[in-house]
């Protein structure tokens, strides 16, 4: 772990602000052992705000959810730019551009109407807002009305055929009256992206007569097969329409935006440290409102929690507004904590007050994550001859590369990793965690929950991480399962980031070992879900499209 | 975004429109432009000429192949001409028009446009802006100019009376205006006649005649425009003519189509006037009937 205390010593003199980069010495020393030159890996391509909407993460940044191999190919494929979407001739799931989560949180913007233009099934899924939240307590700060402001054109038969822009005129000023909103965000759907219906040209129409700011996301569903696409998407239409002109910098405003599979108690926490720096946190997109989009412009920095998700945003910021950020690392675990306080104490001007805190919070902290760390180490002594405990964690890239570090301080090794997708934005992150944890087999998947299941039953790791998405939990016999919390969760024990949040998870996975009764219950009460003969499978990826993989770049 | 002159030509099917287009591609170029052409039709048949008649891989049918590299998609033709074919569905499946609309977004997000840098681009786009994808290059953003080409059928003025109806449509929110009529197949001055009073009646206005000529039949049979394979020709002149007044047209009309049964109407009147006009020529007698 030591290696990890590399962010501050001589051999990172050349990180450059803006994007994580690896410094020239480990640069070379990945040359060395992994034979990929990281010198050689493809620019991110500049953000445009002159059109209508961000290309997809396919087209953006090579990304693909499908892929299962060791982490240091698929490195070497992004180096190369050679990561391939490929087929699968047989999919479970998957993510929509829309309303994998897109929807759900721009609709809990505060002062704020959300317009589906779309068929009204697909604005179904909004009215999930309220079973995500209610659990949050008003005393947490979940404001007490939280009612949606919840519209949809409902497109029909004759809409498809004859276009819409009538009727979305029509519900851009019915939203107008009825809710006198700061924003009107319109989310399109696959209907209207099909037909080609001009969005912008009925908001340039319609905006002077309207004085809530109109939003158009192009979150189509057809777009992309990755859900990152939406989100994308959406920070474009924020940076193009929302964002203001800076009035003044506000030197202790630190904008952060979040997925929602962080907690609530991530909120407090993330609070409760930059509130000890005298620093002020602008928490995006969740309960934001208008006014909190249009300051992003005045913040003095943007840290990230998910460096996949904050991307476009962080990028689009310095640009267009010159607002710096940081995409690496995140807030999990103590060493990535301290490091994310040391960037935002650079930025702010609180180097000093962060090395202070650091100290006070490990001082207060530290004994208790190491003693979680001696209780895995007993269990691992009892069980397996000293050998460490394995976990297999299913994570957004993001927390793929936040995560396992941190894996590593609870002394639990990580053979495997699943990733609901990946792209080239997180090379040298990935390449980081090579370096520091050594190589490990990675699987890509948007919501295939029998390659999960495969994988798990191959690997046989001792806890398994989990979203429900991903196939939730099912009856394995000797290893223990948990699911991971989504930003509705206010329970302490759910909490992930900073100090608080490592020690509330080291606990939380801890317990997995300690009371199994779930696993028990599982077990006793269900039956496998799949058959002897897909467990056996020698290949997750059975399933792959073989003759679209012998394409691979091979022009015709 | 690039600083390109973007211009889309529109007509009928089977009018002449990428006969014209590459012709006048290969005309821009000989007079020293750098061109793309982007031919927006799932025939996947715009760019033949300019290519020995080879057809080059779409757009479309690369990203769907996997072969991954976008750079494939862009083709050297006639005299460096950038070539690009847009693609599509088999006939009767799918859905054309939201190919276009995928096609020109993977050329525009992907900074192909401003890899190459022309000087002008032509979209060449099949018949009729049936649905939104094929209005899609005259949208915000992409084309400044549209062109219809049109002969003196009445289908043709139909389907070019429908175009103005499209660029009407988006002409308050930042589309691409009518940069003119480039009238087809002429035989006769009647035809041209009629081209031009169908200007004068929408506002808009004719920026070249092409006459009929068996030498574009003859070169296109060969594989190539009539710029390259009869560069001596009188035919190529009008060609040349038509792509010097292309590059100077700053046109940006705003047309005034027929609505309900006012085009036929009109056309009644001319379409009596052709056959009258042919029926002279076939027969052989003066329009005022004093014979030989």
């Amino acid at each position: 772990m030591s290696s990890q205390g590399n962010h501050n010593n001589q051999c990172n003199h050349n990180k450059q602000h803006g994007t994580y980069k690896v410094s020239s010495c480990k640069r070379k020393k990945i040359k060395e052992i992994l034979g990929v030159d990281l010198n050689n890996k493809p620019e991110a391509q500049a953000i445009d705000l002159d059109k209508i909407t961000s290309p997809n993460r396919e087209q953006r940044a090579h990304g693909t959810n499908i892929y299962y191999g060791k982490a240091s190919e698929l490195l070497k494929d992004a180096v190369n730019q050679e990561v391939t979407m490929d087929e699968r001739k047989f999919q479970q799931s998957g993510g929509c551009v829309l309303n994998f989560y897109l929807a759900v949180r721009v609709s809990t913007i505060r002062d704020a109407v959300v317009i589906f233009n779309a068929p009204v099934g697909c604005s179904s899924s909004a009215l999930g807002y309220r079973e995500l939240f209610r659990g949050v307590p008003e005393a947490l700060g979940r404001p007490a009305q939280y009612k949606l402001n919840w519209m949809t054109t409902n497109l029909q038969q004759d809409d498809v055929v004859y276009g819409a822009g009538e009727k979305l005129r029509e519900t851009i000023i019915e939203a107008q009256k009825r809710y006198e909103p700061k924003a009107i965000f319109i989310l399109t759907s696959c209907t209207t992206g099909i037909i080609g219906e001009d969005i912008e040209g009925v908001v340039d129409d319609i905006q002077p007569e309207i004085d809530a700011t109109i939003v158009p996301v192009h979150c189509e569903g057809v777009r992309s097969r990755l859900v990152q696409t939406g989100y994308d998407a959406f920070w474009h239409a924020v940076l193009k329409y929302l964002v203001k002109e800076p009035e003044k910098k506000q030197k202790d405003l630190v904008n952060v935006a979040s997925m929602l599979s962080y907690t609530w108690q991530d909120r407090l926490e993330i609070e409760r440290l930059l509130g000890k720096l005298g620093l002020r946190v602008n928490f995006i997109p969740e309960f934001a409102t208008v006014e909190q989009f249009e300051k992003l412009s005045e913040a003095a920095v943007t840290a990230p929690i998910c460096p996949t998700y904050t991307d476009y945003l962080s990028r689009g910021l310095e640009e267009k507004f010159g607002v710096p950020y940081f995409l690496y690392p995140s807030p999990t675990g103590f060493e990535n904590t301290d490091g994310w306080l040391r960037e935002i104490g650079k930025y702010t001007g609180k180097e000093k007050e962060v090395e202070e805190l650091i100290k006070e919070e490990r001082a207060k902290w530290e004994p208790k994550l190491n003693s979680i760390k001696q209780e895995f180490l007993n269990i691992s002594n009892a069980r397996k001859n000293g050998e460490r405990l394995q976990v297999l964690g299913a994570l957004g890239q993001g927390r793929l590369v936040s995560q396992m570090p941190y894996f590593d301080e609870l002394g639990l090794d990580t053979p495997a990793a699943m990733a609901q997708d990946f792209d080239e934005l997180i090379i040298d992150e990935l390449a980081d965690i090579i370096e520091r944890n050594g190589d490990f087999n990675i699987m890509v998947n948007t919501f295939q929950a029998a390659e999960q299941a495969n994988v798990t039953s191959s690997l046989k790791p001792d806890l398994t991480l989990t979203c429900p998405f991903q196939g939730g939990s099912w009856k394995r016999d000797t290893q223990v399962t948990r699911i991971h919390s989504l930003r509705g969760d206010p329970a302490p024990e759910s909490a992930q980031s900073g100090y608080s949040g490592a020690v509330a998870f080291g606990e939380f996975l801890l317990r997995a070992f300690q009371n199994k009764s779930y696993q028990k219950t599982l077990s006793e009460k269900t039956q496998p879900a799949y058959q002897d003969w897909w467990y056996e499978q020698d290949d997750p990826l059975y399933f792959l499209d073989k003759q679209s993989d012998e394409n691979k770049g091979v022009s015709k | 975004m690039t600083k390109a002159k973007q211009i889309a030509i529109y007509g009928k099917g089977g009018i002449g429109k990428s006969t014209t287009t590459s012709n006048l591609s290969a005309a821009l170029s000989d007079l020293g432009y750098s061109v793309m052409q982007v031919g927006c039709d799932p025939k996947n048949d715009s760019t033949t000429t300019l290519r020995k008649g080879k057809t080059i891989p779409t757009v479309l049918d690369t990203i769907r192949n996997k072969t991954g590299k976008l750079d494939n998609i862009v083709y050297e033709g006639y005299n460096g001409i950038h070539c690009v074919e847009a693609g599509g569905p088999e006939p009767g499946v799918g859905c054309a028009g939201r190919g276009i609309i995928a096609a020109i977004e993977l050329l525009d997000s992907n900074g192909i446009i401003d890899d190459y840098d022309p000087d002008i681009i032509i979209y060449d786009v099949l018949g009729d802006v049936v649905c939104g994808g094929f209005a899609m290059p005259i949208r915000k953003g992409v084309a400044q100019q549209v062109y219809t080409v049109t002969s003196s059928d009445y289908m043709a003025i139909y389907a070019a009376n429908n175009l103005f109806k499209g660029i009407l449509k988006y002409s308050n929110k930042g589309g691409a205006l009518l940069g003119g009529v480039i009238g087809n197949s002429i035989k006769n001055s009647t035809q041209e006649a009629m081209i031009t009073d169908f200007t004068q009646q929408t506002d808009s206005e004719v920026i070249s005649f092409v006459p009929r000529s068996p030498t574009v039949t003859r070169c296109e049979l060969d594989g190539v425009t009539t710029i390259e394979g009869a560069p001596d020709s009188a035919q190529a002149d009008v060609y040349r003519e038509l792509a010097e007044r292309v590059i100077k047209n700053e046109n940006k009309l705003k047309p005034r189509p027929f609505y309900g049964d006012d085009l036929s109407e009109w056309a009644s009147v001319w379409i009596n006037k052709l056959l009258l006009n042919e029926k002279v020529e076939r027969d052989n007698i003066q329009a005022d009937g004093s014979g030989i």
